[in-house]
């Protein structure tokens, strides 16, 4: 499983691929107060991105692929 | 070269001669529905068929070419002769990406730009208000730039650089870009803007993004907020990706080659860059550091020069604007020190606390500044323009500041803009209009540059103008005070508005700028010949036809020599024929074999629907089937293998409904789930033979013999005698079948039925073994070609008659003692088998005895007859002959006796007999 969901938290895993997109949506409209775990991350599916653009849960961890962080750290930090 | 990729090549010249073809006639008939329906058929085909190849250039560019054929065939954009240039130019660039497909088997990336250019030309014609390609709108301004990107972004009248969000890059970042710009590397804004429907066609474009090289700096950018989480569409694509990278322009388009369309990119040149920020908070010793520096950097004391700033940035807050401002100074100071220019722009803007205007600074910048345009630009030519620019401005008035390289750049720009307005030859109700607004765009262009002096002459060459209704006056002022170089090129320098995807901004494109997309594909040019021909049957059955007629010429010439010396006696030259006709015999021979090639097909040919069918059928019936085809490329004569389609399909469709058994029956069985299928075509001597064979479940011979039995295709007798491989073989009689129900794949007691008499209609054979529960195999035996055969001539009450060889199975003579009468029907026994005889004059209805030879033997002829013999009582046997088979025509074809007649050498006719049907 490349998106693992816990209790109140969701850690994402590899390559989450477009098909993810959807679940991840819905557990978020659930979970209003969810954070990320992106550490073990190494790229996302842009859809995904958006779902966690348009929801801004807290980041817990960032990703540990410095290049992605790079990408996700302007876009993903709670304003 | 894969034969799908050399199948696609030899079609799409087709397609494309036909495009061509029709996009001419449309030219004399606009109105013709039939027509542009065709023609929309084909480019619809040809970017469907583009599709399978990775060639997303022909794709791109089919495809616009398809919306815009669908809007002319729907009545939503008028056909008119710029729209058949644009396709035909279109036509042309897919022509020479097939030349580069065929010889390299792949296509470069460097087209990528081309097919966009002919994309946006192709769908601005589908603005429904496309008005003729007039002029570029004269910029009413010197100050405005042609700025290819700007368009896009918003109309305000700044380089296009400064419209972009380069103060959001940081810092450190930016002055890392300048460090590798002043190293030589191109530096380049890009913006991707993905479809939102990109994430159903696969795309991930974030992962392209991330896949950028040279990735300096970029950011994702929401196109709209975020609507509340329960109306996110989260497949629908609302990013938006901006990134600065050091990247090579064709590794650019290389990277996002198949997205071109959704790609802007800008080059940024490097003192763009160069942007100070932060808190503008200055005090009196920024003052005083000014003017100190000022007076170094005159003096030339660049060490001192960077002493000052940096002890002076020490004592600074990092935050300041004016710290950022010594920071690049320091840079500058560091990288390109003789760079006099920037340096004093710098310094100065360290005194006034406002940006750096490079416009006006940048002087020996000429290159970098002045080339900011689009990826989808050559740089090149706009280079040599800022330095004409130049020239021009330096021209035009001596005494003028010089002009900032952009400025300068402009001015060339309007300047040309202006000529080719002017040049205009048409004359609508406009032109006074259009006079005074040239006029009016000259005029300012005099003012920006501070020749006010020659307004009076602008002025009185526009009153020239306005009263002879024509350009002309002005146009020769334009000449006398501008180079004449700058407006001899309309067009080259005009703005090559590289039009924008946003189509509602696009501005007409000249005609001009145009006419530079060419492929080397015109008319005049050498046509590279394609190395497959299609030719019409008919020809080739013409030639096939000739040629019989000369293996008959050339058979007479024998009888010739026998001639010359019999009647003639003139042995020496009968033996001169002969040799003679041993050449031309060989020479016919070789021809013969060459037509017959031309014919030949590959089995390929109905093998290759097959896997589909197969997966369809085995899906709609539940059973898991493994396909295997082998000898493919086997060949043999056209009407073989066009014949074999019919058989084939049967065969394959009896062998999965009644053969192969469901995944449980054959795990029961203790056979593997998945049950195979084998399709294999071999030549054996002449003839080809194909193999169909499964491990199904087989044919129970108990089964068929009572099916036989009860549907009365059988008696009592032959049900018992029976052997269980002759029992198999009565599936191929008409109206059998073992399936109780009648499914739509078969059981229509049709089938095997069908398969034999297709086969035997080419003279071919079929034969069926199966094995219980092992499977079966069906056995189809085809001659390789049909065109000639091989007979034997046999004599009957003085008749010559031909037997086709195939039939013949051996030749015997019989003591008449040895022929019994059985039941008023002949018999002999050969070789211990009863052989039945019948005598070729009873069937032919000739009254006469069969002849016997001198010793009382009678000629018997065995033929086959599916799986029995029969003796043919003949009076003689002639020679064996190659002939060409002509099928009975007219009332003649009534008769089922004769296969056909031939001609024969000596110029006679021979019957050949179709042995089946007299029986």
């Amino acid at each position: 499983m490349a998106v693992e969901y816990k209790k109140n938290l969701v850690v994402f895993h590899d390559v989450v691929g477009v098909e993810d997109a959807e679940a991840l949506l819905e557990w978020l409209q659930k979970k209003r107060t969810a954070k990320v775990d992106l550490s073990a991350c190494t790229h996302l599916h842009p859809a995904n991105l958006q779902v966690l653009m348009a929801s801004k849960p807290a980041v817990q961890a960032w990703p540990a692929d410095a290049p992605l962080r790079a990408w996700l750290e302007p876009i993903l930090t709670a304003p | 070269m894969s034969p799908l990729l050399e199948q696609f090549l030899s079609e799409a010249r087709d397609f494309l001669q036909g495009i061509g073809e029709k996009l001419m006639q449309l030219e004399a008939a606009p109105a013709d529905a039939d027509l542009m329906n065709e023609l929309f058929r084909l480019v619809h085909t040809l970017k469907g068929n583009s599709g399978l190849f990775d060639a997303p250039e022909m794709t791109r560019v089919l495809h616009a070419g398809e919306d815009l054929m669908d809007a002319v065939r729907n009545g939503r954009v008028a056909y008119s002769r710029p729209l058949a240039d644009r396709l035909l130019d279109a036509m042309d660039f897919v022509g020479m990406l097939c030349d580069e497909l065929e010889s390299d088997g792949q296509l470069g990336a460097a087209h990528a730009g081309d097919s966009v250019r002919l994309v946006d030309a192709l769908r601005h014609l589908l603005q429904p208000d496309d008005a003729p390609a007039e002029a570029p709108a004269p910029e009413s301004t010197p100050e405005s730039a042609p700025a290819p990107t700007a368009s896009l972004a918003e109309p305000t009248p700044v380089a296009d650089t400064a419209s972009l969000p380069l103060a959001s890059i940081p810092e450190a970042v930016r002055m890392q870009a300048y460090r590798r710009a002043c190293a030589g590397e191109p530096l380049s804004w890009l913006a991707y803007r993905p479809h939102e429907q990109c994430f159903y066609q696969g795309d991930d474009p974030f992962f392209l993004a991330r896949q950028t090289p040279e990735l300096l700096w970029s950011r994702i950018e929401a196109r709209e907020p975020w609507p509340p989480l329960a109306e996110l569409d989260a497949y629908s694509c609302m990013l938006d990706f901006q990134l600065l990278t050091a990247a090579p322009r064709a590794a650019l388009e290389e990277q996002y080659r198949y997205v071109m369309d959704q790609v802007q990119t800008t080059e940024v040149p490097r003192l763009a860059l160069v942007m100070p920020q932060g808190d503008p908070n200055g005090g009196p010793v920024y003052d005083d550091f000014a003017a100190d520096a000022r007076r170094l950097l005159q003096t030339g004391d660049l060490e001192g020069l960077a002493r000052n700033a940096s002890t002076l940035l020490e004592l600074s807050s990092p935050d300041l604007w004016i710290a950022s401002a010594l920071r690049w100074l320091q840079l500058v100071l560091e990288t390109e020190p003789e760079n006099k220019a920037i340096l004093d722009a710098l310094v100065d803007c360290l005194g006034s606390l406002a940006a750096p205007q490079w416009g006006t600074a940048g002087a020996a910048e000429t290159h970098t500044a002045s080339a900011s345009t689009s990826i989808r630009q050559d740089p090149a030519p706009r280079n040599e323009r800022g330095q004409e620019a130049e020239g021009v401005a330096d021209a035009s008035d001596e005494a003028t500041p010089a002009l900032s390289p952009l400025a300068a750049d402009a001015l060339a720009a309007v300047v040309a803009a202006q000529g080719e307005v002017l040049a205009l030859t048409d004359e609508p109700r406009w032109l006074p209009g259009r006079l005074k607004a040239a006029a009016a765009a000259l005029s300012g262009c005099l003012r920006a540059t501070g020749a006010t002096a020659k307004l009076q002459d602008l002025e009185a060459a526009t009153a020239a103008a306005l009263a002879r209704n024509s350009g002309a006056p002005l146009l020769t002022w334009i000449a006398a005070v501008f180079p004449a170089e700058l407006v001899g090129e309309p067009g080259a320098a005009a703005p090559v508005t590289a039009a924008p995807p946003s189509p509602a901004h696009s501005a007409p494109q000249p005609p001009e700028a145009e006419g530079e997309i060419k492929f080397g594909r015109r008319a005049e040019d050498a046509i590279s010949g394609p190395k497959s021909l299609k030719v019409d049957q008919a020809k080739i059955d013409r030639l096939m036809n000739l040629i019989g007629e000369m293996v008959v010429a050339k058979n007479a010439l024998p009888y010739l020599a026998g001639r010359a010396e019999a009647v003639f006696g003139v042995r020496e030259l009968a033996r001169e024929i002969k040799g003679h006709y041993g050449v031309i015999n060989r020479i016919a021979e070789e021809m013969q074999g060459a037509i017959m090639q031309i014919r030949m097909m590959p089995v390929s040919f109905v093998f290759q629907r097959f896997p589909r069918l197969v997966r369809d059928i085995s899906r709609k019936l539940g059973k898991e089937v493994e396909l295997i085809l082998e000898g493919e490329d086997t060949e043999a004569d056209k009407t073989i293998i066009e014949s074999l389609g019919d058989p084939l399909m049967h065969i394959v469709r009896n062998s999965l409904d009644h053969g192969i058994e469901s995944p449980e029956l054959r795990r029961a069985a203790g056979k593997p789930a998945t049950g195979t299928l084998r399709l294999r075509a071999m030549q054996e001597s002449d003839r080809v033979v194909i193999e169909i064979s499964d491990d199904g479940k087989g044919i129970d011979p108990d089964i068929i013999k009572r099916k036989a039995y009860a549907k009365g295709l059988i008696d009592e007798t032959l049900l018992e005698q029976i052997s269980d491989q002759e029992a198999v073989n009565l599936v191929f009689a008409a109206g059998f079948s073992t399936t109780e129900v009648i499914s739509d794949l078969s059981g229509r007691g049709v089938g095997m039925d069908v398969v034999r008499t297709a086969v035997e209609k080419v003279n071919g054979s079929v034969a069926l073994t199966s094995q219980q529960g092992r499977g079966t195999q069906i056995r189809l035996s085809l001659p390789l070609s049909m065109a000639v055969t091989n007979v034997m001539i046999v004599v009957s009450d003085g008749q010559r008659f031909g037997v086709p060889m195939d039939r013949v199975v051996e030749t015997v003579r019989v003591p008449r003692a040895a022929i019994r009468t059985i039941k008023h029907s002949l018999a002999t026994v050969l070789r211990g088998r009863i052989v039945p005889l019948k005598s070729i004059n009873d069937l032919l209805g000739l009254s006469a005895p069969p002849k016997a030879n001198a010793d009382d033997e009678l000629a018997v002829l065995v033929v086959r007859l599916g799986d029995e013999s029969l003796g043919l009582l003949v009076d003689d046997f002639s020679e064996t002959l190659d002939i060409i088979l002509k099928p009975m025509t007219g009332v003649l074809a009534g008769l089922p006796a004769y296969a056909g007649s031939a001609l024969m050498g000596d110029g006679s006719v021979l019957m050949v007999l179709n042995v089946k049907e007299i029986l």
